[in-house]
């Protein structure tokens, strides 16, 4: 690949743009995509964009090299050049100023098919010199069962593919196409909007983008970009670097099932290769490709993920610091590697619809494959699946569902110095939750619990984080669809920090006891009345429980997280139920005797 | 009448006198008494009293802004407080919206986990639900209620919040178990979500109510205790605050609800921008106020201040749903270091020199180079008038530092290293004000940038040129404008409900009801304060979203009863607005208003700039010196050794005019007229200083 982001247009000599400009166009450049990201949530409909900000949004060169792009969720950046490149492939020489353009062909670079993208080329002085782009997730693309679907043959039954498709040609708005998508999924109205927010979103990425090179000129633009990349590149490889050259094996993994022959687990193998400044991640040795739609896209979904994971171990915000911004250069020293024909690499025209629980995995052992080498910036296992629900219905008057897709949160595992964060969106996903009050105001649910589940979180120096449990009230009946795994392979410790806890799916049906379900739902009716309840697992442990600060012990134990007796065994912590306070002499004594 | 504004801020407590009979206008600047505010804000008050020869009994009127409230969350040292909620959702305030702040990052901590408003063993659930119709579906146990009251006792918290699922639509559950926590523990400051922050949207109510009683027991006893040094000093007990709004409260009020004053710091500068702006004649406002470590940017179109949304409303990690002025701050200010970092890049900030060790040029033991050693290298801020707390500038070691950490890195000269500092840092601010102007539908060169602070007429020359804004207008005093700031404000209190209303198909007669209550509410708090009904004023709001859609806009609403011709400009006002905010509106969806509002205002006669004494258009008579200084004669350029002219502030009658480039000083602020520019005195002493439209010349590097 050619460092120059232009069309192959000459340079005028990378890195000559003075510092300060480059400054300069580099903030326009974050603020333009932080933007865009803004008008796409606050106008969209379906509650995966507006509440969950499942969405990307951000500027592109020709060719899809990312200029910047949003940083809304880990999933859709860096997401957005796969499928650039799959437009590129039916459209490119065919760009006019005010084209519209709708992808999501998981086959040629979507992140999965409800993933939508809409893009508009950018041209300066009638020469095309970019697109302004962004990523979301709809509720519904007409496939074989509402919201997700598992259970299907292949990549047309998932749902209605748009490969390069323009909604506008020239500015002039093809109405049919509009009319022929919105016929055909189950959510039109949701969807409508939606993708008039990406429209909203894209426009002004264009009016932004076009503004910035009016002003400072195109070279100018381009060579501030080029030294950007250059400079993320080179921040990221100086980490690299400093590792010893090696190939580091991540223990083996293991996914539930594919959700058809359900129990079947299927193995995960993850090795990083360090040479020099590059690193490889290689997933040689994964599971073969299944026949559910439990397949992921190589290059919509293997290849950001790869990105996230290296990126956030090497160079994580917290502790880096000065901001290294997200685009191209960071790609660069990072390449991902999996068989054809494996579940990180189908063949066409395997469904791919669920990806999430696998590529999730990845920066999850990317973690665990690095630890011994990177004791200090590592973390334990983490609840490295997704746990989403969706619960659909048909709307009054039968022409519409609703859709509530909720993405579980899941937690972190132990950290160098830290407990793991508790009930939050883990490694991959970022997304928001839905307030209880909105969910309940739309749709036919009652929540009854949202808390911490009541399990001892993974015992360790610094302990694993804490998922949570959360239960709903079904008041019509609702089709019912997850996408779920790590029922069998827990979140693993670390460095004598225990495992997490596996997470779980119950229902209640007619008063009946509980009836617990497989990690993945899918096409099914429950009835009014029942009630649904979803576990998210809890991180792993960091280190020897018996390193753990007796007054961090007593603090859990206050706050309800471990009894008196669980921190006497896990911890060799002695607490007097009277006083509550540490019995220090004893503490040693169980410490020193056991320890 | 005789009044008094006392704004406290981390360094200064600004003390504002004014006599809007006999037009005395008296500045005092005393040193901030963080420990106890009250300590630098009596002090302020006995200077100012005495420098106009006036006793403070004599005084009518004191207004107040205090950072007391903000500090207690940002440092972190609130009261411990316990939390009475539904059963099934102790942990709503741990979860939050459960989204990490950063992406690329295990390593972060969530500072609502980290450092809780409400520790999980005091957040106590009981038994109680109400349904999203306000139904009742499971009664309140209120022997549990009285249970955790007792056992929060046991624990001796020093304030509970009371926070039920749904209470906005039926508050009988959290009245109740308000009236039990009175029953049980006389005297308890006690907070609850319906009323703190009546919308719907759980995690963010919860919060804004822990956030209220985290903060109340402090600001209530700071409130109190000054209450107390002014009634010994004659100026009467009750006295008003700044809240984040922009309008005043009473004391009472202020300590029942404390979290109103979150944030009102930085209000108070738009408030006087606003002020300012209209005397000279331009009412929309763009206001830029660089302090130390931070620049706040607030926009005013027609002299309005605007609310921020309530999603948007945060204080440090915490949810707070209250009204509150759309200000921005950036970490952007004189004390933001410059430096090359590892990977080659030129940086400014967000890092601050803060006041200790401070810039280089203040000799106080800072080594990093800060915008202001930049500004003191090119000339800008001169040693010979520098008198901020007694520092002698050194510009020789500001100089060094400029060439030894950037210019020698970057291999360019001194000045063109001291002006990239100064060009990175404003373009942060020019990125901030766009987004609180252009990315809101509302184009700058339509607007008048007004700085305030120290600092910000260092700047405003250049950030106006950028923006295309044509008009600078430099107040009298930019160096107290939080105080005036507070002189210009009436008393306000907003009270909301969330209605659900569909505009097509729901009852107008519930709507006008909902409506009626909330005004009704408002005359009796306003009645309370003592304010005549002849200045009382009611605005409505609304906040509305296309149905199906997650994010409401406010807008503002007839008055008048609630008919098919007031829900249809209802709707139009939304559409415009959506229209303005994202470029489209729908064509046939349906419009919902979520929330609505009513803000009384109780008028206060407020602060109006006076004339000051006119002269000819030659500023000869106030010219200082001059002074050699670097300086771009146009804007990308590199910087040229200029001689121009230094203007003495205080000399400058109305009716000087002054062309760029030059310098205007006064005590604690400097002004750049740049080249090509021309500054005129106006009648109220204003400095207008027209800034020549330069697109073109922007282009390149």
């Amino acid at each position: 690949m050619p460092a120059d982001p232009g069309s192959g247009a000459p340079s005028t000599g990378a890195e000559a743009v003075n510092p300060i400009t480059l400054r300069v166009i580099g903030g326009s450049l974050s603020s333009i995509a932080r933007e865009m990201a803004e008008v796409l949530y606050r106008m969209a409909y379906s509650n995966i964009i507006r509440e969950s900000e499942d969405l990307g949004a951000g500027i592109f060169d020709i060719d899809g090299r990312e200029l910047c792009e949003s940083e809304s969720t880990p999933m859709h950046i860096g997401s957005i050049p796969g499928y650039i490149r799959g437009v590129n492939r039916r459209l490119a020489g065919t760009y006019q100023p005010g084209d519209v353009i709708l992808h999501n062909h998981p086959y040629h670079g979507a992140s999965h098919s409800p993933d939508y993208c809409v893009l508009m080329p950018v041209f300066a002085e009638a020469e095309h010199i970019g697109f302004s782009a962004c990523t979301g997730h709809v509720l519904d693309i007409g496939g074989a069962y509402p919201g997700v679907s598992l259970d299907v043959v292949d990549v047309w039954a998932e749902g209605k593919l748009f490969d390069g498709m323009k909604l506008y040609a020239g500015g002039v708005r093809n109405d049919d196409l509009f009319q022929h998508m919105l016929d055909n999924v189950r959510t039109p109205g949701p969807n409508a909007g939606d993708v008039e927010a990406m429209i909203a979103s894209c426009r002004l990425g264009v009016r932004r983008y076009e503004a910035l090179v009016r002003k400072y000129g195109l070279a100018t633009v381009r060579d501030a970009i080029t030294h950007w990349m250059n400079y993320s590149e080179r921040r990221l490889r100086q980490q690299i670097e400093a590792l010893p050259d090696g190939t580091y094996r991540a223990p083996s993994g293991f996914l539930d099932d594919d959700g058809k022959r359900v129990g079947v687990p299927l193995p995960i193998e993850l090795a990083v290769t360090v040479s020099g400044s590059d690193v490889t991640v290689d997933l040689t040795g994964s599971a073969e490709q299944v026949e559910s739609a439990f397949n992921v896209p190589f290059e919509g979904s293997v290849i950001p993920t790869v990105n996230f994971a290296i990126r956030t171990l090497f160079l994580d915000e917290d502790t880096t610091a000065q901001y290294v911004p997200q685009n191209e250069g960071i790609f660069r020293p990072i390449h991902a590697v999996a068989p054809l024909g494996s579940i990180f690499n189908p063949r066409f025209p395997a469904s791919c619809f669920m990806r999430f629980p696998q590529i999730n995995r990845i920066p999850d052992l990317v973690n665990l494959a690095l630890a011994e080498l990177l004791p200090d910036k590592v973390v334990a296992g983490c609840s490295a699946a997704i746990h989403s629900v969706v619960y659909s219905g048909l709307l009054e008057g039968g022409e519409e569902y609703w859709v509530y897709i909720e993405v579980g949160e899941g937690s972190y595992g132990g950290r160098p110095g830290k407990d793991g964060m508790d009930s939050v969106d883990c490694l991959m996903a970022n997304t928001r939750n839905n307030p209880i009050e909105e969910i309940e105001l739309r749709h036919p649910l009652v929540c009854e619990r949202y808390e911490l589940r009541d399990d001892p979180p993974a015992a360790g120096q610094w302990r694993g984080g804490i998922g949570s449990v959360r239960r709903w009230r079904l008041l019509e009946p609702t089709f019912m669809a997850t996408e779920g795994d790590q029922r069998s392979d827990p979140p693993k410790g670390l460095f004598g920090g225990h495992d997490g806890l596996p997470g779980s799916l119950r229902r209640w049906h007619g008063g009946a006891e509980c009836e617990p379900q497989p990690s993945k739902v899918t096409n099914v009716r429950w009835a009014a009345g029942d009630v649904v309840e979803l576990t998210l697992p809890s991180g792993g442990g960091y280190g020897p429980p018996r390193a753990r600060a007796p007054e961090a012990v007593l603090a859990d134990v206050r706050d309800d997280l471990y009894t008196v007796a669980q921190a006497r065994d896990l911890f060799g912590v002695a607490i007097d139920p009277q006083t509550m306070r540490v019995d220090a002499a004893a503490t040693s004594a169980l410490r020193g005797e056991e320890g | 009448m005789k009044r008094v504004a006392v704004d406290v801020g981390g360094t200064f407590t600004d003390v504002m006198y004014w006599d809007d009979e006999s037009g005395v206008i008296h500045i005092v600047k005393v040193s901030s008494t963080p420990r106890d505010q009250g300590v630098g804000v009596m002090d302020g008050l006995r200077q100012a009293c005495a420098a106009v020869g006036v006793g403070s009994e004599e005084l009518e009127m004191f207004v107040h802004g205090t950072t007391a409230a903000t500090n207690a969350v940002l440092e972190h040292r609130g009261a411990t407080v316990g939390l009475i909620t539904t059963e099934g959702f102790r942990d709503i305030l741990h979860i939050g919206r459960k989204k990490r702040p950063l992406n690329f990052s295990s390593q972060q901590d969530l500072p609502w986990q980290t450092q809780p408003l409400v520790r999980r063993r005091h957040r106590i659930p009981v038994r109680e639900r109400i349904r999203a119709d306000g139904s009742v579906e499971v009664p309140l146990d209120e022997d549990a209620v009285r249970a955790a009251v007792r056992r929060l006792r046991a624990e001796e918290v020093d304030a509970i919040a009371v926070c039920f699922l749904f209470s906005v639509l039926n508050d009988a559950h959290e009245r109740r178990a308000v009236e039990i926590v009175a029953e049980e523990w006389p005297g308890m400051f006690v907070s609850a979500s319906y009323a703190v922050a009546p919308r719907y949207r759980e995690y963010e109510r919860f919060s804004t109510t822990a956030l209220n009683a985290f903060v109340g027991p402090e600001v209530g006893g700071y409130i109190e205790r000054l209450g107390r040094m002014l009634g010994a000093a004659g100026v009467g007990d009750h006295f008003h605050l700044m809240t984040s709004a922009g309008g005043m409260a009473t004391d009472r009020s202020a300590a029942r609800e404390p979290v109103t004053l979150l944030m009102s710091g930085v209000v108070a500068g738009l408030r006087a921008g606003c002020e300012i702006g209209r005397a000279s004649g331009y009412p929309s406002v763009i206001t830029l106020d660089v302090g130390g470590t931070s620049a706040d940017v607030g926009v005013a179109p027609a002299g309005e201040v605007r609310l921020k949304h309530l999603l948007d409303t945060r204080i440090g990690g915490y949810a707070a749903m209250i009204p509150m002025a759309d200000v921005e701050t950036i970490g952007a200010g004189g004390g933001s270091i410059a430096q090359i970092d590892e990977g080659g890049m030129f940086r400014v900030g967000p890092e601050s020199a803060g006041a200790l060790p401070g810039p280089v040029a203040y000799g106080r033991g800072g080594r990093r180079p800060t915008a202001t050693d930049a500004m003191v290298t090119l000339g800008w801020i001169r040693p010979a008038s520098f008198s901020a707390g007694g520092i002698a500038l050194d510009r020789e070691a500001a100089r060094a530092t400029i060439e030894s950490e950037l210019a020698g890195p970057l291999g360019e000269s001194v000045e063109f290293a001291a002006m990239g500092v100064f060009e990175i840092l404003s373009q942060a601010m020019v990125e901030a004000i766009g987004v609180q102007s252009i990315r809101k539908g509302y184009h700058p060169a339509e607007f008048a940038l007004v700085p305030l602070g120290g600092a910000g007429g260092l700047f405003a020359w250049r950030i106006a040129q950028e923006l295309e804004i044509p008009t600078v207008v430099v107040p009298r005093h930019p160096g107290v404008s939080a105080a005036m700031g507070l002189l210009t404000c009436d008393l306000q209190y907003e009270l909301a409900k969330t209605v659900w209303f569909a505009a097509a198909g729901g009852d107008p007669g519930q709507l006008g009801a909902a409506y009626a209550e909330l005004e009704r509410a408002a005359r009796a708090q306003l009645q309370e304060d003592g304010l005549d009904a002849d200045r009382v004023r009611l605005v409505r709001t609304a906040d509305c979203r296309y149905e199906g859609q997650g994010y409401e806009l406010r807008v503002s609403v007839p008055d008048g009863a609630i008919d098919a011709a007031w829900i249809a400009t209802a709707r139009e006002r939304f559409e415009a607005a959506h229209e303005r905010t994202y470029t489209h509106r729908f064509a046939d969806a349906r419009v919902q208003l979520v929330n609505i509002g009513v803000t009384a205002i109780g008028e206060l006669q407020s602060y109006r700039a006076a004339p000051i004494t006119s002269g000819a258009a030659d500023p000869a008579a106030a010219l200082l010196t001059t002074a050699s200084l670097f300086l771009p004669r146009q804007v990308g350029r590199e910087p040229v050794a200029v001689e121009a002219p230094v203007y003495d502030r205080d000399r400058l009658l109305a009716g000087n005019e002054i062309a760029g480039p030059a310098l205007v000083e006064q005590a604690d602020a400097t002004t750049i007229v740049g080249f090509g520019q021309c500054a005129l005195v106006d009648a109220y002493g204003h400095l207008v200083i027209a800034v020549a439209p330069t697109a073109e010349a922007s282009k390149g590097g």
